[in-house]
């Protein structure tokens, strides 16, 4: 999830607050494989992957591509409107109820050593680990990653090497989207669904890459890690949901002090 | 500024230079591109603390302040890049300046007012700056810096970009603002405008001063000639 | 001269028609005008300095909680409560604008610390049973009360909120004219110039955060004294926060009626929708969300932007 944010962010430069509400999309559209096609989650990322990968797409070229000559927290603005008319929509479409899909193996867990793990946590984790080194594989060795490499560390050089600066916006768009889609349905198993849950796993993507460093692929990876362990740390001495507390607290401090992220190579202030 | 040295990360900006600007006097600084003249601007200014040396105004250490709080000193800087308020019309841009003196509008739009005429755009005064030519724009500029009423004026390359007859004006102007009685310090690359201009030059080329002294003089220097023409080679 | 002759025409309207308004009406020109006042103690900040903060549920919270925390276990009136609670929340913007400005955050990422910020307090009120937790706090009785900012009927509380947005556009007029005025467009524009030029913006900026978060909370208290209800998701959520800047955005940031007008379009924009198509819930905040992405295509300095450049 943070990888696609980070690379939204690293060639498109804009912070995209949408980002929860297309995961949200991602897992609605499993959702329905599931119950209506009786497609395995897993097996739906095949699907889930390119649709919203294509949706990405269309969103970039419609809404943000002809604004992107506007001031910074305009275009912040521009998503977040994003966001509240895609989380609505599903609200409207589909009602606030929680859904969950549940196939066979959604209980499914082992004991390793003192701890018990949830077969469908790790596979999501896994999934996300896949994912994160396939981005990095396609962004080192196929042209269309160099191009994106290229536009992220100099628009204007890139633009001057003959790339076309539109569509690999629009790609780069539409691969984190797609990605963070994908993420959706590696969460469906263990997560309810429903409009809002975007929100939730929105900030958390924000603190992974703000702490990974914007636009640091291998840093979001390893933010992720961090976060995750930061909030069951959390978990383990705080009471309730003040765990996200945790979470917060290194968000801020992050921020105020090394908004670069903690392995640098991203965008300071 | 004293023995000022400046680092970012692995790059020496400025090295061991060392610059005083007496009451009155006009200064010019010129090196080649990238010699690190707008970094000592910027050390000058306080928007970057050197990261070795001393930097006195007016016989007081400056380092470590503020920008705002030695423009109230008395040190007012343009910068290269014009940097207009532009939603703000060309008054309002002054007033900012203006405020640095007085908490009052009244006032303030006086003292702006009154600038704006000296510098020759008083005829402007209610457009929005983001109309304004860039000629008019370098003005604003400095109107702005002249409304802070500074004992000094850094004036970054404010003729770049500008025809000889515009270039004749601005050179009018800055003498009329030296008549004033505020020093200046002048970053240029016209080198007739610096040279009529300046009463010591003082020539920058890799962070480090190469020559210093009367116009004339620099001018023959075989080190500055070399520093500038290496540049080109 | 057309300007003030339809201003006053509308202020009249205001102040004379409500006794005589369907009882629905009279609760949505409520809503506009709390809006329209949150939007105008937003603008402050996000306006007139340039600093869009996404997070000002937190002074909203700080507010409501402040206020009625005071008046349920210890019987202090809300209206001193309402003060209380703006000093809090303005000692708390302080803190949060001086490590945020400090620091330098500047654009987005002093957007995402402001969130942040609010979710914080969020979380924090979630889990304090002393605060009512997820439960909330409800103010009792609604025998009226003056003193105690208890009303029986809606016309009261109407007229306290008409005041309060007339007196937050007031402070915006008087703001823009004044020194801290110009300082502030100064710094939205162009900070490191506006530095260059003699402008303190960390002390600039703080002042604008306290004023703005100030005003914000007595929103807070106004909204648990009319719907004698609030839990944390209600005051410290982003619905608040969005509400605020919303107006402002849509009705032209940095604008003295800019908030007033983006209330008075988008919210009959919201009942309608909500109205139209019934029953479902969100279809308002949808309409919102659409609304905002014409704006920023659009519109970007909003309604009263656009009049005040066709004007220039």
């Amino acid at each position: 999830m943070a990888c696609g944010l980070s690379l939204i962010f690293g060639v498109l430069r804009i912070i995209n607050f949408a980002h929860g509400a297309v995961m949200m999309l991602g897992m609605y559209a499993t959702y329905w494989l599931f119950t209506l096609g009786g497609i395995d989650p897993y097996v739906s990322i095949v699907l889930v992957g390119p649709l919203f990968f294509l949706v990405g797409m269309l969103i970039q070229r419609v809404v943000i591509e002809p604004n992107r000559f506007a001031a910074e927290h305009n275009q912040l603005l521009l998503t977040l409107g994003l966001a509240l008319f895609l989380e609505n929509l599903a609200l409207v479409l589909w009602q606030g109820d929680f859904r969950t899909v549940r196939p066979r193996y959604a209980n499914a867990s082992f004991v390793l050593g003192e701890a018990l793990v949830e077969v469908p946590r790790l596979v999501a984790c896994g999934g996300a680990v896949v994912m994160a080194l396939a981005l990095f594989a396609f962004l080192r060795r196929t042209d269309v990653g160099k191009a994106i490499r290229a536009l992220a560390e100099e628009p204007e050089g890139a633009l001057l090497m003959g790339i076309d600066v539109r569509r690999i916006r629009a790609v780069a768009f539409g691969i984190g989207s797609g990605c963070v889609a994908v993420a959706g349905a590696l969460v469906t198993p263990f997560f309810y669904v429903a409009p809002d849950v975007g929100e939730s796993f929105n900030i958390m993507a924000f603190v992974v890459v703000v702490l990974g460093g914007m636009g640091n692929f291998v840093g979001a990876l390893l933010g992720g890690f961090i976060v995750g362990l930061a909030e069951s740390l959390g978990a383990t001495l705080l009471p309730g949901s003040l765990k996200q507390l945790v979470v917060f607290a290194l968000f801020v401090l992050v921020l105020l002090f090394r908004p670069a992220g903690l392995f640098g190579g991203g965008r300071g202030r | 500024m004293d023995a000022v040295t400046k680092r970012f990360g692995g790059l020496t900006a400025v090295s061991r230079f060392s610059l005083t600007v007496g009451a009155g006097e006009i200064v010019g600084l010129i090196g080649p591109n990238g010699a690190g003249k707008t970094t000592v601007f910027h050390l000058l200014s306080g928007f970057h603390p050197p990261t070795e040396g001393a930097i006195r105004f007016k016989g007081a250490s400056i380092v470590g302040a503020k920008p705002h709080a030695i423009c109230r000193r008395g040190l007012a800087r343009t910068f290269q890049i014009v940097q207009p308020f532009v939603n703000l019309t060309t008054l309002e841009n002054v007033m900012v300046g203006a405020f640095n003196r007085t908490d009052e509008v009244a006032a303030a739009r006086a003292r702006a007012v009154e600038v704006l005429d000296f510098v020759g755009l008083g005829a402007r005064r209610d457009a929005p700056a983001r109309e304004l030519t860039l000629p008019d724009r370098k003005r604003l500029e400095m109107a702005r810096g002249l409304a802070t009423r500074p004992e000094l004026l850094l004036l970054d390359e404010v003729m770049s970009g500008l025809n000889p007859t515009e270039i004749e004006e601005i050179i009018g102007l800055i003498r009329r603002i030296h008549a004033q009685g505020v020093s200046l310090l002048i970053i240029e690359h016209v080198m007739r405008a610096i040279m009529a201009l300046s009463q010591r030059i003082v020539v920058l080329h890799h962070g480090e001063k190469i020559a210093e002294g009367r116009p004339e003089a620099v001018a023959r220097d075989a080190r500055v000639i070399e520093a500038y023409l290496g540049e080109d080679a | 001269m057309v300007a003030e002759v339809l201003g006053g025409v509308a202020l009249g309207v205001l102040l004379i028609a409500p006794p005589f308004l369907p009882p629905y009406f009279l609760e949505i020109l409520i809503s506009v005008l709390l809006f329209a006042y949150l939007g105008s103690a937003w603008n402050i900040l996000g306006g007139y300095a340039g600093q869009f903060s996404f997070g000002h549920a937190a002074y909203f919270g700080i507010g409501a909680y402040t206020s009625t925390l005071l008046f349920l276990r210890l019987g202090v009136s809300p209206w001193l409560g309402m003060v209380a609670g703006g000093c809090l929340a303005a000692a708390f913007g302080l803190g949060a604008g001086y490590l945020s400005f400090r620091y330098g955050l500047r654009g987005p990422y002093f957007s995402l610390v402001t969130l942040a910020f609010a979710e914080m307090l969020r979380v924090v009120a979630v889990n304090t049973k002393a605060v009512g937790s997820s439960l909330g706090l409800v103010i009792p009785s609604r025998e009226a009360a003056p003193w105690s900012f208890i009303f029986g009927g809606k016309l009261p509380y109407y007229y306290v909120i008409l005041a309060m947005a007339l007196g937050a556009v007031w402070i915006t007029r008087r703001l823009e004219r004044s020194k801290l005025g110009y300082s502030l467009r100064a710094i939205r524009e162009n900070e490191d110039a506006a530095e260059a030029a003699g402008v303190d913006a960390l002390g600039m900026k703080l002042r604008a955060m306290a004023l703005s978060s100030f005003l914000t909370a007595l929103g807070g208290t106004f909204y648990a004294q009319y719907f004698a209800y609030i839990d944390p998701t209600i005051t410290f959520g982003p619905a608040v926060s969005i509400q605020g800047l919303l107006q402002a955005i849509v009705g032209g940031a940095g604008t003295v009626l800019g908030p007033l007008v983006g209330s008075f379009v988008l919210t009959p924009i919201s009942e309608l929708s909500r109205a139209a198509i019934r029953g479902r819930a969100g279809v308002d905040v949808m309409v919102y969300g659409l609304v905002l992405i014409l704006v920023i295509s659009f519109l970007p300095n909003g309604l009263m932007g656009w009049v005040r450049r066709r004007r220039a």
